[in-house]
């Protein structure tokens, strides 16, 4: 095991695998069908695979907000649709309009998982792909420089952010 | 089974065939791996949501609505990370970024 992981509690050790457990075995129920007779092996295997999980990943998961949640699933609905219809009509489009480039984001949002979410959200919305992090910036490639800019990444970065319970500095101005 | 289920549901599938089909025509017509990202991670991401609802309308059952959108997460997940290692790969081995000459 690496030498830099935080070092935990027994306690906290006993509660994390138990509150993962939990977790798992309810999506087991939900695999299986709510066939309760398999939880005699569903049971074992979810305590197995969150013993595992606190062994890899012994920090606490970052928690999400339920407000948060509710505004980013609307939000990525909405977005997904605009962003689908928008890249299905450039590939039909006779002349295959684009006009791609790429740009520097610098990250107002910190933590690992945070910015990951955020990367990945941008590369599943309009216009916009997460090509490479690099310290404390990403680069996003844009299918179209006039319609993505850093204003509308910002405004993703806020979303997501809110799905953590963070408020972002400057988020006022992107509104 | 109620009509305007059926209606419904045939009218996501229709929706749900015409994003994955216009996500391989763009995989097709666009320039360069970029702009190929875009068309099958947006078009998928859309295509799969649509289907997977059109069918979680035809189910019958919460668990089965439940695994369907666990599906389409898992795929969320997975196009989006596979995209990142695509497009970061292109990037960083220097495959230039198409850009338009046209005015």
């Amino acid at each position: 095991m690496a030498d830099d992981e935080p070092r935990i509690s027994y306690v906290e050790r006993l509660g994390r695998t138990s509150m993962r457990s939990v977790v798992l075995v309810a999506l087991w129920i939900v695999l299986a069908e709510g066939d309760l007779e398999s939880l005699k092996v569903g049971a074992l295997l979810a305590v197995a695979a969150a013993t595992a999980s606190v062994a890899l990943l012994p920090g606490p998961l970052p928690r999400l907000s339920a407000w948060g949640l509710a505004r980013f699933v609307a939000f990525f609905a909405i977005q997904s649709f605009a962003g689908g219809t928008d890249v299905a009509l450039r590939a039909l489009h006779p002349r295959r309009p684009l006009d791609p480039s790429c740009l520097w984001y610098d990250f107002r949002l910190s933590g690992h998982t945070p910015r990951v979410v955020f990367a990945n959200t941008l590369s599943l919305l309009p216009g916009t792909l997460s090509a490479r992090f690099d310290g404390d910036r990403l680069e996003v490639h844009v299918l179209d420089r006039g319609a993505s800019t850093t204003r509308s990444i910002a405004q993703v970065e806020d979303r997501v952010a809110a799905l953590f319970g963070i408020v972002l500095p400057m988020s006022g101005e992107v509104e | 089974m109620i009509p305007v289920v059926d209606i419904a549901s045939t009218a996501l599938f229709v929706a749900s065939g015409f994003y994955f089909l216009a996500g391989s025509v763009g995989l097709v017509r666009f320039p360069d791996v970029y702009t190929r990202l875009h068309a099958l991670t947006k078009a998928d991401n859309l295509g799969l949501g649509l289907l997977v609802t059109g069918l979680a309308l035809r189910s019958g059952s919460w668990y089965t609505v439940a695994k369907l959108y666990a599906i389409w997460l898992l795929v969320l997940f997975a196009s989006a990370t596979s995209c990142y290692l695509v497009a970061h790969a292109a990037r960083t081995g220097g495959i230039p970024v198409w850009r338009n000459e046209r005015p």
